[in-house]
Protein backbone atom coordinates (compact mmCIF):
# COMPACT_ATOMS: atom_id res chain seq x y z
CA UNK A 1 0.00 0.00 0.00
CA UNK A 2 1.15 3.50 -0.80
CA UNK A 3 1.92 6.15 1.76
CA UNK A 4 -1.22 8.21 2.17
CA UNK A 5 -0.86 11.82 1.08
CA UNK A 6 -3.09 13.90 3.30
CA UNK A 7 -3.96 17.58 3.15
CA UNK A 8 -4.04 19.21 6.58
CA UNK A 9 -6.13 22.26 7.29
CA UNK A 10 -5.36 24.16 10.47
CA UNK A 11 -8.50 26.16 10.91
CA UNK A 12 -9.71 29.18 12.76
CA UNK A 13 -13.25 28.79 11.40
CA UNK A 14 -14.08 29.44 8.69
CA UNK A 15 -10.53 30.19 7.57
CA UNK A 16 -7.55 27.95 7.13
CA UNK A 17 -4.71 29.69 8.87
CA UNK A 18 -1.06 28.92 8.85
CA UNK A 19 0.65 29.13 12.18
CA UNK A 20 4.40 29.44 12.14
CA UNK A 21 5.66 27.10 14.88
CA UNK A 22 2.12 27.22 16.13
CA UNK A 23 2.40 30.99 16.75
CA UNK A 24 1.13 33.87 14.64
CA UNK A 25 -1.65 33.14 12.17
CA UNK A 26 -1.88 33.88 8.49
CA UNK A 27 -5.23 33.46 6.68
CA UNK A 28 -4.89 31.09 3.72
CA UNK A 29 -8.48 30.80 2.49
CA UNK A 30 -11.82 29.31 3.42
CA UNK A 31 -11.64 25.76 4.73
CA UNK A 32 -14.40 24.46 2.47
CA UNK A 33 -12.77 25.93 -0.62
CA UNK A 34 -9.32 24.58 0.15
CA UNK A 35 -10.81 21.19 1.02
CA UNK A 36 -12.39 21.04 -2.42
CA UNK A 37 -9.17 22.16 -4.07
CA UNK A 38 -7.07 19.42 -2.44
CA UNK A 39 -9.76 16.83 -3.03
CA UNK A 40 -9.68 17.70 -6.74
CA UNK A 41 -5.89 17.44 -6.70
CA UNK A 42 -6.15 13.83 -5.52
CA UNK A 43 -5.62 13.94 -1.75
CA UNK A 44 -6.13 10.56 -0.09
CA UNK A 45 -7.59 12.13 3.02
CA UNK A 46 -8.19 15.44 4.68
CA UNK A 47 -7.43 16.48 8.25
CA UNK A 48 -9.25 19.45 9.72
CA UNK A 49 -7.97 20.79 13.00
CA UNK A 50 -9.65 23.72 14.70
CA UNK A 51 -6.49 25.07 16.25
CA UNK A 52 -8.05 27.68 18.49
CA UNK A 53 -10.91 25.75 20.02
CA UNK A 54 -8.93 24.26 22.91
CA UNK A 55 -6.96 27.40 23.47
CA UNK A 56 -9.97 29.73 23.68
CA UNK A 57 -12.01 27.11 25.54
CA UNK A 58 -14.87 27.71 23.19
CA UNK A 59 -17.37 25.27 21.73
CA UNK A 60 -16.59 23.35 18.59
CA UNK A 61 -18.00 25.00 15.47
CA UNK A 62 -19.74 22.01 13.96
CA UNK A 63 -21.32 23.88 11.06
CA UNK A 64 -17.98 24.62 9.50
CA UNK A 65 -16.98 20.96 9.81
CA UNK A 66 -20.14 19.95 8.00
CA UNK A 67 -19.44 22.44 5.25
CA UNK A 68 -16.01 20.93 4.67
CA UNK A 69 -17.31 17.36 4.83
CA UNK A 70 -19.81 18.19 2.12
CA UNK A 71 -17.01 18.82 -0.35
CA UNK A 72 -15.41 15.41 0.01
CA UNK A 73 -15.69 11.82 -1.15
CA UNK A 74 -12.58 10.81 0.73
CA UNK A 75 -11.98 10.20 4.43
CA UNK A 76 -12.17 13.21 6.63
CA UNK A 77 -10.66 13.52 10.10
CA UNK A 78 -11.73 16.41 12.29
CA UNK A 79 -10.51 17.66 15.63
CA UNK A 80 -9.85 20.57 17.92
CA UNK A 81 -11.51 21.10 21.27
CA UNK A 82 -12.94 17.56 21.57
CA UNK A 83 -13.79 16.83 25.21
CA UNK A 84 -16.45 14.15 25.33
CA UNK A 85 -17.99 11.14 23.65
CA UNK A 86 -20.84 13.46 22.63
CA UNK A 87 -18.33 15.66 20.79
CA UNK A 88 -17.06 12.59 18.94
CA UNK A 89 -20.60 11.64 18.06
CA UNK A 90 -21.50 15.08 16.74
CA UNK A 91 -18.33 15.16 14.65
CA UNK A 92 -19.32 11.87 13.01
CA UNK A 93 -22.81 13.15 12.37
CA UNK A 94 -21.35 16.22 10.69
CA UNK A 95 -19.52 13.91 8.29
CA UNK A 96 -16.19 13.19 9.98
CA UNK A 97 -14.87 9.64 9.67
CA UNK A 98 -12.21 10.00 12.31
CA UNK A 99 -11.93 12.33 15.25
CA UNK A 100 -8.64 13.82 16.36
CA UNK A 101 -7.95 14.46 20.04
CA UNK A 102 -5.03 15.92 21.96
CA UNK A 103 -5.44 18.55 24.67
CA UNK A 104 -8.27 17.04 26.69
CA UNK A 105 -6.74 13.55 26.64
CA UNK A 106 -3.33 14.83 27.73
CA UNK A 107 -4.39 17.42 30.30
CA UNK A 108 -7.53 16.01 31.81
CA UNK A 109 -8.64 12.54 30.95
CA UNK A 110 -6.70 10.03 28.86
CA UNK A 111 -9.58 7.61 29.53
CA UNK A 112 -11.56 9.37 26.79
CA UNK A 113 -9.41 7.44 24.29
CA UNK A 114 -10.59 4.12 25.75
CA UNK A 115 -14.18 5.24 25.90
CA UNK A 116 -14.24 6.60 22.34
CA UNK A 117 -12.53 3.49 20.95
CA UNK A 118 -15.07 1.29 22.65
CA UNK A 119 -18.04 3.20 21.28
CA UNK A 120 -16.80 4.15 17.80
CA UNK A 121 -14.13 1.55 17.11
CA UNK A 122 -10.42 2.30 17.32
CA UNK A 123 -10.15 3.11 13.59
CA UNK A 124 -12.10 6.31 14.31
CA UNK A 125 -9.86 7.65 17.08
CA UNK A 126 -6.78 9.64 16.09
CA UNK A 127 -4.45 10.89 18.80
CA UNK A 128 -2.67 14.07 17.80
CA UNK A 129 0.76 14.48 19.36
CA UNK A 130 2.47 17.86 19.35
CA UNK A 131 6.08 17.07 20.13
CA UNK A 132 8.82 19.45 21.19
CA UNK A 133 12.41 18.35 21.49
CA UNK A 134 14.37 18.81 24.71
CA UNK A 135 17.98 17.64 24.50
CA UNK A 136 17.55 13.90 24.19
CA UNK A 137 13.81 13.51 24.57
CA UNK A 138 10.57 14.90 23.22
CA UNK A 139 7.73 16.27 25.28
CA UNK A 140 4.01 16.45 24.49
CA UNK A 141 2.49 19.89 24.10
CA UNK A 142 -1.16 20.86 24.01
CA UNK A 143 -3.33 23.78 23.00
CA UNK A 144 -1.71 24.01 19.62
CA UNK A 145 1.88 23.77 20.81
CA UNK A 146 1.59 26.30 23.61
CA UNK A 147 1.27 24.37 26.83
CA UNK A 148 3.98 22.05 28.12
CA UNK A 149 2.80 18.79 29.67
CA UNK A 150 5.91 17.09 31.11
CA UNK A 151 4.71 13.93 29.37
CA UNK A 152 7.27 12.04 27.30
CA UNK A 153 6.21 11.66 23.67
CA UNK A 154 7.32 8.05 23.27
CA UNK A 155 5.66 6.95 26.50
CA UNK A 156 2.46 8.77 25.59
CA UNK A 157 2.47 7.26 22.10
CA UNK A 158 2.54 3.78 23.58
CA UNK A 159 -0.08 4.65 26.14
CA UNK A 160 -2.37 6.06 23.43
CA UNK A 161 -2.04 2.82 21.46
CA UNK A 162 -2.79 0.70 24.52
CA UNK A 163 -5.82 2.82 25.30
CA UNK A 164 -7.25 2.12 21.87
CA UNK A 165 -6.11 4.90 19.53
CA UNK A 166 -6.32 3.75 15.91
CA UNK A 167 -3.87 6.25 14.51
CA UNK A 168 -1.26 8.77 15.59
CA UNK A 169 -0.95 12.21 14.02
CA UNK A 170 2.60 13.26 14.84
CA UNK A 171 3.31 16.97 14.67
CA UNK A 172 6.48 18.77 15.63
CA UNK A 173 6.27 22.08 17.45
CA UNK A 174 9.86 22.79 16.38
CA UNK A 175 9.47 22.00 12.68
CA UNK A 176 5.90 23.14 12.09
CA UNK A 177 5.46 25.86 9.51
CA UNK A 178 9.18 26.40 9.03
CA UNK A 179 9.36 24.37 5.83
CA UNK A 180 12.85 23.11 6.63
CA UNK A 181 12.19 19.40 6.74
CA UNK A 182 10.55 16.94 9.11
CA UNK A 183 11.85 15.75 12.45
CA UNK A 184 12.97 12.47 10.88
CA UNK A 185 14.55 11.06 14.01
CA UNK A 186 11.35 11.40 16.03
CA UNK A 187 9.19 10.18 13.16
CA UNK A 188 11.23 7.02 12.80
CA UNK A 189 11.08 6.33 16.52
CA UNK A 190 7.32 6.78 16.71
CA UNK A 191 6.59 4.75 13.55
CA UNK A 192 8.66 1.85 14.85
CA UNK A 193 7.27 2.01 18.36
CA UNK A 194 3.63 1.22 17.66
CA UNK A 195 1.55 -1.16 15.58
CA UNK A 196 -1.02 1.43 14.57
CA UNK A 197 -0.65 3.75 11.58
CA UNK A 198 1.34 6.94 12.07
CA UNK A 199 0.72 10.09 10.03
CA UNK A 200 3.61 12.52 10.18
CA UNK A 201 3.16 16.25 9.74
CA UNK A 202 5.10 19.50 10.21
CA UNK A 203 8.08 20.65 8.24
CA UNK A 204 7.69 19.84 4.54
CA UNK A 205 9.50 22.54 2.62
CA UNK A 206 10.11 20.61 -0.57
CA UNK A 207 9.21 17.40 -2.38
CA UNK A 208 12.61 16.10 -1.39
CA UNK A 209 11.76 16.56 2.31
CA UNK A 210 8.70 14.38 1.86
CA UNK A 211 10.61 11.73 -0.03
CA UNK A 212 13.29 11.58 2.64
CA UNK A 213 10.66 11.19 5.35
CA UNK A 214 8.87 8.43 3.45
CA UNK A 215 12.07 6.54 2.70
CA UNK A 216 13.70 6.84 6.09
CA UNK A 217 10.87 6.87 8.62
CA UNK A 218 8.28 4.97 6.53
CA UNK A 219 5.17 6.58 7.99
CA UNK A 220 1.76 5.35 6.88
CA UNK A 221 0.75 8.83 5.88
CA UNK A 222 2.18 12.30 5.43
CA UNK A 223 0.05 15.34 6.21
CA UNK A 224 0.93 18.45 4.24
CA UNK A 225 -0.16 22.02 4.93
CA UNK A 226 2.09 24.99 4.00
CA UNK A 227 3.48 23.46 0.84
CA UNK A 228 -0.06 23.12 -0.50
CA UNK A 229 -1.43 26.37 0.90
CA UNK A 230 1.31 28.45 -0.69
CA UNK A 231 0.88 26.54 -3.98
CA UNK A 232 4.47 25.43 -3.87
CA UNK A 233 3.36 21.93 -4.74
CA UNK A 234 0.13 20.11 -5.53
CA UNK A 235 -0.93 16.66 -4.37
CA UNK A 236 -0.20 15.47 -7.94
CA UNK A 237 3.35 16.81 -7.70
CA UNK A 238 3.93 15.00 -4.43
CA UNK A 239 2.54 11.69 -5.64
CA UNK A 240 4.43 11.92 -8.88
CA UNK A 241 7.65 12.59 -7.00
CA UNK A 242 7.01 9.55 -4.81
CA UNK A 243 5.92 7.48 -7.85
CA UNK A 244 2.39 6.96 -6.54
CA UNK A 245 -0.51 6.63 -8.98
CA UNK A 246 -2.89 9.50 -8.51
CA UNK A 247 -6.65 9.32 -8.68
CA UNK A 248 -7.87 12.81 -9.34
CA UNK A 249 -11.38 14.08 -9.45
CA UNK B 1 -41.15 6.39 -5.65
CA UNK B 2 -39.39 3.46 -7.18
CA UNK B 3 -36.07 2.44 -5.86
CA UNK B 4 -35.82 4.40 -2.65
CA UNK B 5 -32.70 3.51 -0.65
CA UNK B 6 -33.12 3.38 3.10
CA UNK B 7 -30.11 4.24 5.23
CA UNK B 8 -30.29 2.75 8.68
CA UNK B 9 -29.71 5.43 11.31
CA UNK B 10 -28.59 3.68 14.43
CA UNK B 11 -26.95 5.00 17.52
CA UNK B 12 -24.54 7.75 18.18
CA UNK B 13 -21.86 6.55 15.79
CA UNK B 14 -23.45 6.58 12.34
CA UNK B 15 -22.00 8.52 9.44
CA UNK B 16 -25.24 8.50 7.48
CA UNK B 17 -24.44 11.98 6.24
CA UNK B 18 -21.75 10.91 3.81
CA UNK B 19 -23.59 7.78 2.72
CA UNK B 20 -26.71 9.76 1.88
CA UNK B 21 -24.71 12.32 -0.04
CA UNK B 22 -22.96 9.58 -2.06
CA UNK B 23 -26.22 7.84 -2.91
CA UNK B 24 -27.56 11.10 -4.28
CA UNK B 25 -24.34 11.65 -6.17
CA UNK B 26 -24.74 8.16 -7.67
CA UNK B 27 -28.16 9.13 -8.94
CA UNK B 28 -30.34 7.53 -6.28
CA UNK B 29 -32.70 8.86 -3.69
CA UNK B 30 -32.29 8.05 -0.05
CA UNK B 31 -34.45 7.99 3.04
CA UNK B 32 -32.96 7.88 6.52
CA UNK B 33 -34.55 5.05 8.47
CA UNK B 34 -35.33 6.31 11.97
CA UNK B 35 -38.14 4.00 13.08
CA UNK B 36 -38.91 0.34 12.31
CA UNK B 37 -41.90 1.11 10.08
CA UNK B 38 -39.62 3.10 7.75
CA UNK B 39 -38.39 -0.24 6.41
CA UNK B 40 -41.77 -0.60 4.69
CA UNK B 41 -41.18 2.55 2.66
CA UNK B 42 -37.91 1.58 1.01
CA UNK B 43 -36.80 -0.77 -1.76
CA UNK B 44 -33.27 -1.33 -0.58
CA UNK B 45 -31.36 -0.84 2.61
CA UNK B 46 -27.85 0.33 3.40
CA UNK B 47 -26.36 -0.35 6.82
CA UNK B 48 -23.54 2.16 7.24
CA UNK B 49 -20.80 1.55 9.70
CA UNK B 50 -18.82 3.53 12.15
CA UNK B 51 -18.53 2.07 15.58
CA UNK B 52 -17.83 -1.16 17.36
CA UNK B 53 -19.66 -4.44 16.77
CA UNK B 54 -21.04 -4.65 20.28
CA UNK B 55 -22.30 -1.09 20.35
CA UNK B 56 -23.86 -1.38 16.91
CA UNK B 57 -25.86 -4.48 17.85
CA UNK B 58 -27.00 -2.86 21.07
CA UNK B 59 -28.18 0.23 19.23
CA UNK B 60 -29.99 -1.77 16.54
CA UNK B 61 -31.71 -3.67 19.32
CA UNK B 62 -32.70 -0.49 21.20
CA UNK B 63 -34.13 0.98 18.00
CA UNK B 64 -36.14 -2.16 17.22
CA UNK B 65 -34.30 -2.62 13.91
CA UNK B 66 -33.09 -6.21 14.29
CA UNK B 67 -36.39 -7.88 13.37
CA UNK B 68 -37.08 -5.70 10.29
CA UNK B 69 -33.49 -6.17 9.07
CA UNK B 70 -33.58 -9.94 9.45
CA UNK B 71 -36.85 -10.22 7.55
CA UNK B 72 -36.03 -7.64 4.85
CA UNK B 73 -36.08 -9.63 1.61
CA UNK B 74 -34.94 -6.90 -0.76
CA UNK B 75 -31.28 -5.93 -1.34
CA UNK B 76 -29.23 -4.97 1.71
CA UNK B 77 -25.76 -3.44 1.49
CA UNK B 78 -23.62 -3.45 4.61
CA UNK B 79 -20.70 -1.03 4.65
CA UNK B 80 -17.66 -1.80 6.84
CA UNK B 81 -19.13 -2.47 10.29
CA UNK B 82 -22.50 -2.73 8.52
CA UNK B 83 -21.10 -5.71 6.61
CA UNK B 84 -19.54 -7.21 9.72
CA UNK B 85 -22.78 -7.28 11.69
CA UNK B 86 -24.40 -9.42 8.97
CA UNK B 87 -22.26 -12.20 10.48
CA UNK B 88 -23.20 -14.70 13.11
CA UNK B 89 -20.69 -13.62 15.72
CA UNK B 90 -18.44 -10.65 16.48
CA UNK B 91 -15.34 -10.70 18.66
CA UNK B 92 -14.82 -6.96 19.21
CA UNK B 93 -15.05 -6.06 22.93
CA UNK B 94 -16.24 -9.54 23.93
CA UNK B 95 -18.47 -11.96 22.04
CA UNK B 96 -21.57 -10.44 20.48
CA UNK B 97 -24.20 -12.09 18.34
CA UNK B 98 -24.64 -10.44 14.95
CA UNK B 99 -27.66 -10.43 12.64
CA UNK B 100 -26.73 -13.97 11.66
CA UNK B 101 -27.60 -13.51 8.00
CA UNK B 102 -24.24 -14.80 6.79
CA UNK B 103 -22.26 -17.73 8.08
CA UNK B 104 -19.26 -15.78 9.28
CA UNK B 105 -17.35 -14.56 12.29
CA UNK B 106 -15.67 -11.18 12.75
CA UNK B 107 -12.15 -11.36 14.10
CA UNK B 108 -9.18 -9.03 14.58
CA UNK B 109 -7.00 -8.72 11.46
CA UNK B 110 -3.91 -10.88 11.92
CA UNK B 111 -1.05 -9.72 9.75
CA UNK B 112 2.43 -8.20 9.75
CA UNK B 113 1.19 -4.75 8.77
CA UNK B 114 -0.11 -2.03 11.01
CA UNK B 115 -3.70 -2.31 12.20
CA UNK B 116 -6.13 -0.59 11.58
CA UNK B 117 -5.69 -1.26 7.88
CA UNK B 118 -6.20 2.28 6.65
CA UNK B 119 -5.96 3.73 3.17
CA UNK B 120 -6.80 3.05 -0.47
CA UNK B 121 -6.27 -0.57 -1.47
CA UNK B 122 -7.23 -2.77 -4.41
CA UNK B 123 -9.87 -5.46 -4.54
CA UNK B 124 -9.56 -8.66 -6.55
CA UNK B 125 -12.93 -9.81 -7.77
CA UNK B 126 -13.38 -13.57 -7.31
CA UNK B 127 -17.05 -13.94 -8.18
CA UNK B 128 -19.16 -11.81 -10.45
CA UNK B 129 -22.15 -10.15 -8.86
CA UNK B 130 -24.41 -7.24 -9.70
CA UNK B 131 -22.73 -5.02 -7.12
CA UNK B 132 -19.36 -5.37 -8.84
CA UNK B 133 -20.64 -4.86 -12.37
CA UNK B 134 -17.81 -3.28 -14.43
CA UNK B 135 -15.58 -3.12 -11.38
CA UNK B 136 -12.36 -5.08 -11.56
CA UNK B 137 -9.22 -4.07 -9.76
CA UNK B 138 -10.40 -0.75 -8.40
CA UNK B 139 -9.04 0.91 -5.29
CA UNK B 140 -11.32 1.61 -2.37
CA UNK B 141 -10.82 3.20 1.02
CA UNK B 142 -10.41 0.82 3.95
CA UNK B 143 -10.49 1.75 7.60
CA UNK B 144 -10.87 -1.28 9.87
CA UNK B 145 -9.25 -3.44 12.53
CA UNK B 146 -11.49 -6.48 12.18
CA UNK B 147 -12.23 -8.76 9.26
CA UNK B 148 -15.08 -11.00 8.24
CA UNK B 149 -14.02 -14.64 8.19
CA UNK B 150 -16.26 -16.39 5.70
CA UNK B 151 -15.68 -19.10 3.09
CA UNK B 152 -18.90 -19.38 1.16
CA UNK B 153 -20.04 -15.95 0.00
CA UNK B 154 -16.85 -14.21 -1.08
CA UNK B 155 -17.08 -11.88 -4.09
CA UNK B 156 -13.74 -10.09 -3.70
CA UNK B 157 -10.55 -10.30 -1.68
CA UNK B 158 -7.99 -7.70 -0.71
CA UNK B 159 -4.38 -8.21 0.17
CA UNK B 160 -2.68 -6.29 2.94
CA UNK B 161 0.92 -6.99 3.89
CA UNK B 162 0.81 -10.58 2.74
CA UNK B 163 -2.58 -11.25 4.28
CA UNK B 164 -5.64 -11.82 2.15
CA UNK B 165 -9.06 -11.00 3.59
CA UNK B 166 -12.65 -10.80 2.43
CA UNK B 167 -13.46 -7.35 1.08
CA UNK B 168 -16.79 -8.02 -0.65
CA UNK B 169 -19.45 -10.61 0.04
CA UNK B 170 -22.68 -11.36 -1.74
CA UNK B 171 -25.31 -13.91 -0.96
CA UNK B 172 -28.81 -13.73 -2.44
CA UNK B 173 -30.15 -10.28 -1.53
CA UNK B 174 -27.24 -9.56 0.82
CA UNK B 175 -24.17 -7.54 -0.08
CA UNK B 176 -21.33 -6.39 2.11
CA UNK B 177 -18.22 -4.31 1.50
CA UNK B 178 -15.41 -3.97 4.01
CA UNK B 179 -14.32 -0.66 2.50
CA UNK B 180 -16.15 2.66 2.39
CA UNK B 181 -17.59 3.31 -1.09
CA UNK B 182 -18.80 6.70 0.16
CA UNK B 183 -15.13 7.62 0.71
CA UNK B 184 -13.67 6.09 -2.44
CA UNK B 185 -14.09 8.76 -5.11
CA UNK B 186 -15.44 7.60 -8.48
CA UNK B 187 -14.98 3.88 -7.87
CA UNK B 188 -17.20 4.15 -4.82
CA UNK B 189 -19.87 6.08 -6.68
CA UNK B 190 -19.80 3.41 -9.41
CA UNK B 191 -20.35 0.66 -6.84
CA UNK B 192 -23.22 2.56 -5.23
CA UNK B 193 -24.80 3.15 -8.61
CA UNK B 194 -24.55 -0.61 -9.22
CA UNK B 195 -26.39 -1.16 -5.97
CA UNK B 196 -29.05 1.40 -6.95
CA UNK B 197 -29.48 -0.39 -10.29
CA UNK B 198 -29.95 -3.89 -8.89
CA UNK B 199 -33.34 -5.08 -10.04
CA UNK B 200 -35.69 -5.83 -7.19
Amino acid sequence: MNTRIIAKLDVKPPYVVKPVHFEGLRKMGRASELAKKYYDQGADELFYIDIVSSLYRRDILFDDIEKVANELLIPFAAGGGVKSVEDFSRMFHMGADKVVINTYAVQENPGIINKAAEVFGNQAVVVNIEAKKWNSHWECYTDCGRIQSKIDVLEWTQEAEQRGAGEILLQSVDADGRCRGFDIELSEKVVNLVNIPVVVSSGAGSLEDIKTLVEVAKPDGVAIASLLHYDRATIQDIKQYLSIDNKQK
Amino acid sequence: MDNLIGIVNYGIAGNIHSVKKSIEKAGGSALVINIPSDFNLVDKVIIPGVGSFKDAMQELNNDGFIGPLKSFDKPILGICLGMQILAKLGLEYGRTNGLDLIDAEVKPIQCDGKVPHMGFNKIQVTKSCALLNEIEEEEFYFMHSYEVVNYTDIAALTEYRGHSFVSVICKDNLYGVQFHPEKSRDAGIKLLSNFINIKV
